[in-house]
């Protein structure tokens, strides 16, 4: 049976959606405890949120103060189910249209408000 | 069958003891495998990966990581690794994870 | 046969990627001061680079993916705070000095104030990203470079006592000036050895989307490519030290440096160095913006590349173009550039640990580089620049206090 290093190969990993783009890197993976039974790994966090809990209680503040200044409610984490990962390798791919995601909302916004006002922005490739 | 979600960064880096309270090492990696079931098919963590580097344990984990390159050097430093199966961890506790078992492993 | 041309267009690059503002005034402080002396801390700087671009070239073709991309993958999220904030400082200073670089040489030109220049230089480089391919960017800014050779020329021209030259390849102490010589060296080293070099080396392997195969071609690039790079780097030294040193001639304004190349080649030198320095700055100045936005954007997981249009990449984009702003600010504000150079090459040199050390176990690691680990070359001499940059660290301040300018 194929077995999956956790830290090595998906935590922090190039992370890409159903149309190999890349939405992210995996910040964080949560795993649930169960009495008398193996830890289950449920889901893959990709967010500013959870990077700034990782690095420090003082990056949290930080990112939480900007977050208020920029008047987000939500804390920009998308929360992926486990099991919709389909391969890992030198990027892991999730079964997720990236789109959709919740941590792709500055890239939305940024697209639509910044970039695409200024000309030569889109199209075919360069 | 209570339930509690922990991020794996948790995890990691602490120091495992035994019963007695002895240091056998730091979690360094969480093997994963598909287990199969009526429900679907999770992964679940079969093996924990312990690293020990004997002296050099109370030297901040960045230098070691730094270190870390090659196995030949790290042996060399008195580097040792267990994999342990899961059974044998009491997570009770994420920071602070307990070896079911007195030191006496492979 | 195409292989051969790759080859040649990456040892062109590495060429014109070596020399800017930093390089360029260093050396020519360097000569000024102490003559032929500090030649050997070029060769040291040269060799260093070459070395640490192998390695992170390597890095890319072996595990297709980047230096910074397997920082955060190999080191986790919390130790890549370390490079990134010591990357992201000292290279948007770096930028600034870039940009000052460019604006100084077209007020050389025009006369109009280079205040004025820094806004116009910025656009056009913005432009050139916004529009332009990766390939555009890397190739024609390095054939554009080869105007350097201009030092090359005018060095031969002065006749230099080649023995003299040689002999101070070979490390020396000074004789007068001890704290002000071993700052300079300080100051050539970090102009050397810039981390936004080998990242951007790195990304652009990835860009190139090179593969097992190139692992040869990046040997040659890394090597040759610094080589000749430093051959006229050293050649602006030397032109230095046999225009300034024997008159005794302090620089400490760039109007001073334009004129090096006057003695050897007459009015027509006086331009090409404008020429030189104008258009190496402005390829470096792409070159370092692009590396501070790769390193944010392979850290965090967003899209990037250069070949991909700007909606495809927003917040790729929307960093090089907030990057480049803001390092236009303290040029329009009228700071130094000279000074601005001098002090972020110090910076520079201070900084190179964060990104040095941790190649020592990225390039041992058997699991991404498999066969392809360091042989007993590449350690030892990882090993000796690992070294090299905690000394650097550690003399830099002291250093800057009692010698710099």
């Amino acid at each position: 049976m194929e077995s999956l290093s956790l830290v090595h190969d998906v935590l922090d990993a190039q992370l890409v959606d159903r149309r190999e783009e890349k939405i992210g890197r995996a910040d964080s993976l949560l795993l649930e405890l169960r009495d008398g039974a193996p830890p289950r790994v449920t889901t893959i966090l990709i967010g500013g949120a959870v990077r700034a809990e990782r690095i420090g209680p003082w990056m949290t503040w930080l990112h939480r103060a900007i977050r208020r200044l920029m008047r987000r409610e939500q804390d920009g984490v998308s929360r992926i189910p486990f099991s919709a990962m389909r391969r890992v390798g030198d990027t892991v791919q999730l079964d997720v249209d990236g789109e959709q995601l919740e941590s792709g909302h500055l890239e939305r916004w940024l697209a639509k408000h910044a970039v695409c006002r200024i000309p030569g922005a889109s199209g075919e490739r360069k | 069958m209570t339930g509690r979600s922990v991020p794996v960064s948790a995890m990691v880096g602490r120091m495992v003891r035994d019963e007695s309270g002895r240091r056998i090492g730091r979690v360094e990696e969480l093997s994963a495998e598909i287990d199969l079931h009526r429900h679907g098919n999770d992964y679940v963590v079969t093996r924990v990966v312990i690293g020990r580097y004997g002296e050099l344990d109370h030297v901040p984990s960045a230098v070691q990581v730094v270190c870390s390159g090659r196995q030949r050097w790290r042996r060399w430093a008195g580097y040792r690794q267990y994999e342990i199966p899961w059974q044998w961890l009491d997570f009770g506790d994420p920071a602070h994870p307990r070896l079911r078992r007195a030191a006496d492993d492979a | 046969m195409k292989k051969w041309a790759e080859v040649a267009l990456g040892v062109v690059t590495s060429i014109g990627g070596f020399l800017e503002v930093g390089s360029i005034a260093t050396a020519t402080q360097g000569g000024a001061e102490f003559g032929f002396q500090l030649t050997w801390v070029l060769l040291l700087g040269v060799v260093s680079l070459a070395f640490l671009m192998e390695m992170t070239g390597r890095l890319a073709a072996v595990s297709r993916r980047t230096y910074v991309d397997l920082l955060r993958e190999q080191f986790g999220v919390r130790f890549f705070m370390l490079p990134l904030a010591g990357v992201l400082v000292v290279s948007v200073l770096v930028l600034s000095a870039e940009i000052g670089g460019v604006s100084v040489a077209l007020q050389m030109a025009t006369g109009l104030g280079f205040r004025w220049w820094a806004i116009p230089v910025v656009v056009v480089g913005w432009f050139l990203l916004w529009r332009g391919t990766f390939g555009l960017v890397e190739q024609g800014t390095a054939m554009l470079g080869l105007v350097a050779i201009t030092f090359a020329v005018g060095a031969v021209k002065m006749h230099p006592h080649w023995a003299q030259l040689g002999a101070s390849l070979v490390p020396s102490a000074p004789t007068h000036d001890r704290a002000r010589y071993w700052y300079l060296a300080v100051s050539i080293l970090g102009a050397s050895i810039s981390p936004y070099l080998y990242l951007f080396y790195s990304a652009g392997a990835i860009e190139d989307e090179w593969t097992l195969d190139h692992i040869g071609v990046n040997r040659v690039t890394a090597g040759l490519g610094n080589l000749f790079g430093g051959v006229l780097v050293i050649a602006a030294l030397v032109v230095a030290a046999l225009v300034f040193a024997p008159r005794h001639i302090q620089v400490d304004r760039y109007e001073q440096i334009a004129l090096v190349l006057a003695s050897p080649l007459g009015r027509a030198g006086f331009v090409l160095f404008l020429a030189t320095l104008c258009i190496t700055c402005f390829g470096t100045t792409l070159e370092i913006v692009l590396a501070v936005a790769y390193l944010l954007a392979q850290g965090f997981g967003w899209s990037w590349s250069e070949n991909l249009k700007p909606d495809k990449d927003a917040r790729f984009s929307v960093t090089y173009s907030v990057v480049l702003l803001l390092a236009a600010v303290p040029v329009v504000l009228g700071l130094d550039p000279l000074f601005l150079t001098n002090i972020s090459m110090v910076l520079t040199a201070a900084s190179l640990p964060v990104t040095v050390l941790p190649l020592i176990s990225l390039m041992n690691d058997e699991h991404t580089l498999r066969t392809h680990v360091n042989g007993w070359l590449s350690n030892t001499a990882l090993i000796v620049i690992s070294i090299l940059s905690v000394v650097l660290l550690l003399a830099a301040f002291p250093l800057q206090m009692l010698g710099g300018g």
